[in-house]
């Protein structure tokens, strides 16, 4: 944006943006290190462990599904409709007495057609995913709004209720709890997936120029379709591991993991060189951000000045990382 | 897909040239709506037309209508592209900010004349730093402004504690109750507002330039503008807005309450329906106002007519995506 290239600048450019590349994994284990000698109760195994189950999973699957969608050169502000919607299907049909499978069908089905509707909008009406999305997200908030009337939470704390739950969020196998599998095995497919097939290739190829993309014969709309479609799903399974643990529907609680998961993402793009989205950066990015949440809290911030800390922290990151980039790009 | 294929080759059957014709008609159909919505609520919902109704709603889109123009003024000086453009997503938490500095001032005991400035004071650092982030650091604007939000709503969040912070002055009387030829203190600030940057952005030179930088920064900066400098200047002038709105938001509750951030989407949606309003589908000063007041008396209609409110952000939902879709058409044929 500004015409200011310094020679002396220029001259230290080129180690400088190698040294960009690192800027979040620095940031990382500075913030590790520094965290472990501050915060006593940091580095213990319990705490990790509660971290990690509590935390990082819900938002590492949410984060997942918008690396996918930023990797294609969108962006989905409607997870947390995706979330919220499969939560309170999920949760009205245990409270209608279904089996706990169907019910987790009928709430993946809920996120399921979000996604699909994004992908109308996308890709019938061509509304430029950040405005479709959006209009999803107001239309999302009173479509719970209707029929909660006006943001009533639904509260299933009673024993007759408890077998669907504890079967999702209170088994382990092996040891690892099962939101812990059900996280490994979105990893393993997103990574498959974006880095290691053909699809992969394709959404790498619409981010980075979507009319060549479009000319060199890549289907565009079915795949920007399964791209909003795999966000949505990803974020319903968030929806149904969240209810399943707190045993409960609260109307907009999925708007929180909105700008948590695009900040990870993006914090994670800083890993490559080109600035892309990938899904270790990602979980990175999360870990980043969740660490930064506890460890605040563990040195007594309260919760508005982690707040701050992360924002500060956000912008420092992505600061170092773009702004030592190679202009002109 | 009937409505995107159907449309061009109705439009291109047209008697005369078919492009104008089409977005003659979208124009006088999007105020034709607005109208007809109007004409409406004045037939089928009781009390709609008194004077005190119509005052109310003017006066309850103020403080929106002077958010969604700094929304506009950004969406002007960076491009309308909100995903690869500019965008500010911290005006509401910025807002709130404000507001919060300026209630906890006066609750310790400084005037006026001190709260104020201090208010507006923080909303153009807050506007300096999206300003750092998206012209210094090359931050993507969606990004650069988003961490700039979290650092707003956590410090109103510090500085309020999550309460809300009671201010009593006889300046915030005057603003919320006070009259003047028979129209309250706050519809003649979003008159003035109103008329003083459509001067500034659609008559004077400064405007000119910052939808040239908007419109095409490379050549803006070839024929000679400082584009950096207009970028930062339209992210300033968002954080003065938002101080300013702060000012109304007290006065109009009589504190500084939590919650401000949530105006975000309002403002996005008023900010880019204002662009059908306007001849070529760009954002402008008078389309905005005209969309704001469109979302207050939409939002006053509904509750006049007894509808549930929670009706109210899918019907603004609904609206971005039909005026996004008839206005890409329109720019496409």
């Amino acid at each position: 944006m500004t015409n200011q290239t310094d020679t002396a600048v220029r001259e230290s450019r080129f180690s400088l943006e190698a040294a960009s590349n690192y800027a979040v994994i620095v940031a990382f284990v500075a913030v590790v290190i520094f965290f472990t000698f501050a915060a006593p109760g940091f580095m213990t195994g319990e705490n990790i462990f509660n971290l990690i189950s509590n935390k990082v999973v819900l938002l590492a699957i949410v984060a997942l599904g918008m690396t996918i969608v930023i990797g294609a050169g969108g962006i989905d502000l409607s997870v947390g409709v995706s979330i919220d919607l499969s939560s309170m299907i999920f949760i009205m049909m245990i409270a209608a007495g279904y089996m706990g499978a169907f019910a987790v069908m009928g709430g993946l089905g809920a996120a399921f057609c979000v996604g699909l509707l994004n992908a109308f909008l996308i890709n019938k009406l061509k509304i430029n995913p950040f405005l479709a999305t959006l209009g999803v997200l107001f239309i999302g908030k009173s479509i719970q709004q209707l029929s909660t009337q006006g943001g009533v939470p639904i509260y299933l704390t009673r024993a007759e209720y408890a077998a669907p739950f504890d079967a999702i969020a209170r088994t382990s196998l092996l040891g690892i709890p099962t939101p812990m599998i059900i996280l490994v095995i979105c990893i393993i497919g997103v990574y498959l997936a974006l880095h290691r097939s053909v699809f992969g290739r394709y959404v790498a190829a619409l981010g980075a120029q979507a009319d060549v993309a479009r000319y060199s014969g890549i289907r565009v709309p079915m795949h920007m379709s399964i791209v909003f479609i795999s966000c949505a799903v990803l974020s319903g399974i968030t929806g149904i591991l969240l209810s399943s643990t707190v045993r409960s529907y609260v109307p907009l609680a999925g708007d929180a993991f909105l700008l948590d998961a695009i900040g990870a993402t993006f914090i994670g793009t800083a890993i490559s060189a080109e600035r892309r989205p990938s899904v270790l950066g990602t979980l990175i990015g999360v870990a980043l951000l969740a660490v930064m949440r506890n460890g605040l809290l563990l040195i007594g911030w309260n919760f508005f000045w982690q707040q701050v800390g992360i924002g500060v922290l956000v912008f420092l990151v992505l600061g170092l990382s773009f702004g030592l980039r190679k202009r002109g790009e | 897909m009937t409505a995107v294929e159907h449309a061009p080759a109705a439009a291109n059957r047209g008697w005369f040239n078919s492009k104008i014709f089409a977005k003659l008609a979208i124009r006088l159909g999007a105020f034709a709506a607005f109208a007809g919505i109007l004409i409406y609520f004045a037939l089928t919902a009781r009390g709609f037309t008194s004077s005190y109704n119509l005052i109310n709603v003017v006066e309850q889109s103020t403080i929106l209508g002077f958010l969604a123009f700094a929304m506009t003024v950004v969406f002007i000086g960076t491009g309308t592209d909100v995903q690869k453009g500019g965008i500010d997503l911290s005006i509401a938490a910025n807002a709130g900010l404000c507001a919060a500095v300026y209630a906890v001032m006066m609750r310790e005991g400084y005037g006026n004349f001190v709260a104020i400035p201090a208010a507006v004071g923080t909303g153009m650092v807050i506007g300096f730093f999206n300003g750092l982030a998206v012209v210094t650091l090359k931050i993507m604007p969606l990004l650069g402004t988003l961490a700039v939000m979290n650092i707003a709503a956590g410090l109103e969040l510090t500085l309020t504690e999550n309460t809300v912070v009671p201010v009593q002055s006889d300046l915030m009387n005057v603003l919320a109750f006070g009259r003047f030829l028979g129209v309250s203190t706050l519809a003649w600030c979003l008159i003035i507002g109103s008329a003083l940057l459509i001067w500034a952005i659609h008559f004077s030179r400064i405007g000119l330039r910052l939808y040239a930088v908007g419109g095409h920064i490379e050549a803006a900066r070839a024929a000679g503008i400082r584009t950096g400098a207009y970028i930062y200047g339209a992210y300033i002038f968002s954080g003065f807005m938002a101080g300013v709105a702060s000012i109304l938001i007290v006065s109009r509750l009589s504190s500084s309450t939590p919650g401000t951030g949530l105006m975000l989407l309002p403002i996005l949606a008023a900010a880019l329906l204002g662009t059908v309003f306007s001849r070529r589908f760009i954002p402008t000063i008078g389309g905005t106002l005209l969309a704001a007041l469109f979302i207050g008396f939409l939002a006053n209609g509904f509750q006049l007519l007894g509808i549930s409110s929670y009706w109210v952000s899918g019907v603004q939902g609904a609206l971005i995506l039909l005026v996004v879709t008839v206005t890409s058409f329109a720019k496409k044929h």
